[in-house]
């Protein structure tokens, strides 16, 4: 039995270290046009701090636009990794040990660029540090009683924590890498393991530790989407003074990050060639837990719908039909197709989960939630409740650039993160060999 | 403390002759906006003439009404201000410093008379009307926000007057551009506080409203129209 | 003296400890390394630890703290805010939760950090180089103990014990 399991992780050793070694061309390839896309939104944005906020399509009564729908996209994001990384670890399931650190960088990443997006939004980004309370010449403390301040503290709070919790089970590796690895990759390699020797001592912190993270990850996780939520929520404009929101974020997040863990999952499956060890299983999982997602999430949107619609309070209503039968009503009904209805064809029966449905379901998730918070932003500042203030948004270049660039930023730090790091905890998933 | 101010709009006399609007232009340094800005969305009003239509199409009756900063009580943008660019000021105004303001935006959506406008980029003024600024009232920068002050500057000089020659100052004393320039007197600005005031005698009558009074947010601006 | 025993599975570990201890050698003298956590019975190797005592402490105090801070900073320079209460504990607290959170989880890494004895060069000295699926056992013995603590080892079933003079 052992040697069976040992040729098993022997082989992922080699799997997941291969492509730690060279970099072939289609690697730098993906590497500069991604570099490029990143560096394309960074100059544009730099044209923004330059010229002015008023590049982007931002106006008044809509004072908040894309930057801000794509703040809470990739925030919910980011609660792909941990969140779902702490469940199943808390749960012991078993079969997570091949997703969880594909899962735990993905919220790395996807915080550093959701947090972002508040300063990249802000009329004044090179002061955005007021928000941090320091003594200062202004004799000033900032309002703690702003959203915004919450969002600061949760958001740090949570990067903080995940990468944390990204780096625990990484050091293990990072030892056993550090053994065979020299150059310059070895010096990293070393300093980051900080000296691990794989004493026993050091395995039991490590269990012990990553229980609690995973639990108090969760806490975090759950508390920075209802903030996020709550900036929406403690207004008093129609649609967003709504005790459901925060609930209602945080389930919306977990379905869109399970959406981009299968979605990553995918590609790193292909391009590291770990067909062997991200198995269909893995994907059925996943895509059971999306689709319960999706049930959740409908059942959410249902009762927000339909709450506001039996109260037929004219403010909400005027917001409420342009979700659904005025200008906003397309984006909204392929909301509800990529969220509800295909997810629902693809994912309810088992002999629909294979690999490539759950992909394509992951996608348009992501699609689906990226309308979804677009949907929630826009209609109500479209519509105020003093009717002579209406008015639409649209998004300019600037805008779109910025957006398309944070993809490829997401793109490029895991390609990055790829090669330096192997994947799959290679540790977590030889454990029970020697049980 | 010693005054509250407030304002009562009678909108029975509004004819909807947008002086106040060009009055305020002038006394507060508003940027102007081309149009193109302006079809944005982006023109800078800080006193607004509202349009409603009473009736069926053609026999309709046109009613006007001036919107403005409702110096709210309890104002929803004030206590989302992450570093205190807007607060409320020891004379019940909602005062916005334009300093401390980072351009969260935040109060703008907050507000429901959406009366708070951005600067979305550095103010210009084209020649010569850079020459004609008010030198009572700050240009604010890019990336702040901005809205109507109740024209605070008139009132400290008021207040400084009435300091110099030792006295109180008198109802009708503090007059804001609009105000001031309102042909057919529509618009009343006073004490609240002082109960003999006209603006406080108006608000005390059965005419006065005020707007979206349901949000709770005790805006002190009244509005004056016949009972139905 | 330190004595490193060549194990291939865990009873034999779980043996060669049982027969260690019943020696007289105490857990903290033993140290057992693998490429894998191993998994051993409950009492065989006690590791107090007090990682959730002080992550709880450290909570507690992380939360205290914020709190006397936004009490202070609001107290502190104090800004005319008309009809807004300058400390509420509704809506700061949020901001006390995170702190709170953030204390927990700092305390968290730093226990790890600690109890693992990575911060701990001195004991760290001979660790065997690791090899996948073998489990080493160390041991700190006295030098006059050294030969039939070896034999202990080799009777639990270790493959090979190396000898080591610790220095310092």
């Amino acid at each position: 039995m052992d040697t069976a399991v040992d040729t098993h992780t022997d082989n992922l050793r080699d799997t997941l270290w291969r492509p730690l070694a060279g970099a072939s061309r289609g690697y730098a390839l993906a590497l500069a046009v991604t570099f490029l896309l990143g560096a394309w939104g960074l100059a544009c944005w730099g044209y923004q701090i330059v010229r002015g906020i008023g590049v982007a399509g931002i106006r008044r009564p809509t004072m908040w636009g894309l930057y801000l729908v794509n703040f809470v996209f990739w925030i919910g994001i980011s609660h792909a990794g941990t969140l779902i990384s702490a469940i199943l670890r808390l749960t012991d399931a078993g079969w997570r040990k091949p997703v969880t650190r594909i899962a735990e960088a993905i919220t790395v990443f996807a915080l550093m660029i959701g947090a972002m997006f508040p300063i990249i939004h802000l009329g004044r980004p090179l002061v955005f540090f007021w928000l941090i309370p320091y003594p200062n010449s202004r004799l000033l403390w900032p309002n703690f009683r702003s959203p915004l301040l919450w969002d600061l503290t949760a958001i740090l709070t949570y990067l903080s924590g995940s990468i944390i919790y990204l780096y625990l089970p990484l050091i293990p590796d990072l030892a056993e890498l550090a053994q065979h690895a020299n150059g310059w990759r070895g010096r990293l390699y070393r300093l980051l393991s900080i000296g691990w020797t794989g004493s026993d001592r050091q395995w039991h912190a490590l269990e012990r530790a990553m229980h609690r993270m995973a639990g108090m990850i969760l806490a975090v996780a759950v508390s920075v989407h209802t903030v996020v939520a709550w900036d929406f929520a403690m207004a008093v404009a129609p649609l967003w003074h709504s005790t459901i929101f925060g609930p209602y974020f945080v389930a919306g997040a977990i379905f869109s990050g399970i959406a981009a863990l299968l979605v990553a999952m995918a590609i790193i499956r292909r391009l590291l060639h770990l067909e062997a060890y991200v198995l269909p299983v893995h994907f059925d999982n996943l895509g059971k837990l999306l689709f319960l997602m999706s049930l959740l999430w409908f059942y959410f949107t249902v009762s927000e719908n339909l709450t506001t619609w039996y109260g037929n309070s004219p403010a909400e209503m005027n917001v409420f039909g342009s979700r659904v039968r005025g200008p906003f009503a397309p984006y909204f009904w392929v909301m509800i197709f990529c969220n509800f209805v295909l997810p629902f064809l693809l994912l309810s029966s088992r002999r629909m989960r294979s690999v490539r449905n759950v992909t394509i379901a992951g996608v348009t998730v992501l699609i689906g939630m990226w309308l979804e918070r677009y949907l929630i932003i826009l209609p109500t500042l479209s519509y105020p409740r003093l009717a002579a203030a209406t008015g639409f948004y649209k998004p300019t270049w600037v805008e779109v650039s910025i957006t398309v660039s944070t993809f490829a930023a997401m793109a490029m730090f895991y390609l990055i993160f790829c090669k330096l790091f192997p994947a799959i905890a290679v540790w977590e998933y030889k454990h029970g060999s020697h049980r | 403390m010693e005054h509250r101010w407030g304002m009562a709009i009678d909108l029975d006399r509004c004819t909807g002759c947008e002086a106040c609007v060009a009055a305020c232009h002038a006394e507060n340094n508003l940027p102007l906006s081309d149009p193109a800005e302006a079809e944005k969305g982006r023109a800078f009003h800080w006193i607004r003439v509202d349009r409603y239509y009473e009736g069926e199409f053609p026999d309709i009756r046109m009613k006007y009404m001036p919107v403005l900063c409702q110096q709210c009580e309890d104002a929803p943008c004030e206590p989302v201000c992450p570093t205190y660019a807007t607060y409320h000021n020891a004379e019940g105004l909602n005062v916005q410093v334009y300093n401390r303001c980072v351009g969260t935006r935040y109060c703008g959506n907050n507000c429901p008379y959406s009366v708070r406008f951005f600067n979305w980029f550095e103010p210009e003024w084209p020649e010569p009307l850079e020459l004609q600024h008010n030198p009572d009232v700050s240009i604010r920068p890019g990336g702040v926000m901005e809205k109507c002050t109740f024209c605070i500057q008139r009132i400290q000089r008021a207040k400084r007057d009435a300091k110099a020659e030792d006295r109180a100052i008198t109802d009708g004393e503090v007059q804001p551009a609009c105000v001031q320039s309102c042909p057919a007197e529509a618009m009343t600005f006073g004490d609240l506080d002082d109960p003999e005031s006209k603006v406080s005698r108006l608000a005390a009558s059965g005419r006065a409203t005020r707007l979206l009074e349901d949000l709770g947010t005790k805006p002190k601006v009244f509005y004056l129209q016949r009972a139905k | 003296m330190v004595l490193t025993a060549d194990f291939g599975d865990p009873q034999s570990v779980a043996s060669a400890i049982q027969a260690l201890k019943a020696r007289g050698y105490r857990a903290d003298e033993i140290d057992v390394f693998s490429t894998a956590p191993v998994e051993l019975a409950e009492a065989l190797l006690e590791r107090p630890s007090r990682m959730s005592l002080v992550a709880v402490t450290s909570a507690v105090v992380f939360c205290l703290s914020a709190i006397a801070f936004v009490h202070y900073t609001q107290h502190d320079y104090p800004i005319v805010t008309g009809g807004m209460p300058i400390f509420s504990w509704w809506s700061t607290g949020v901001i006390f939760y995170e702190f709170t959170m953030f204390g927990s989880i700092s305390a968290t890494f730093v226990m790890f950090l600690i109890e693992s004895g990575l911060l701990k060069r001195r004991r760290s000295l001979p660790a065997p180089l690791l090899e996948e699926g073998r489990i080493y056992l160390r041991l700190f013995c006295e030098a006059g103990d050294a030969v039939p603590a070896a034999e202990c080892l080799y009777e639990a079933g270790a493959l090979k014990v190396d000898e080591a003079e610790v220095r310092g």
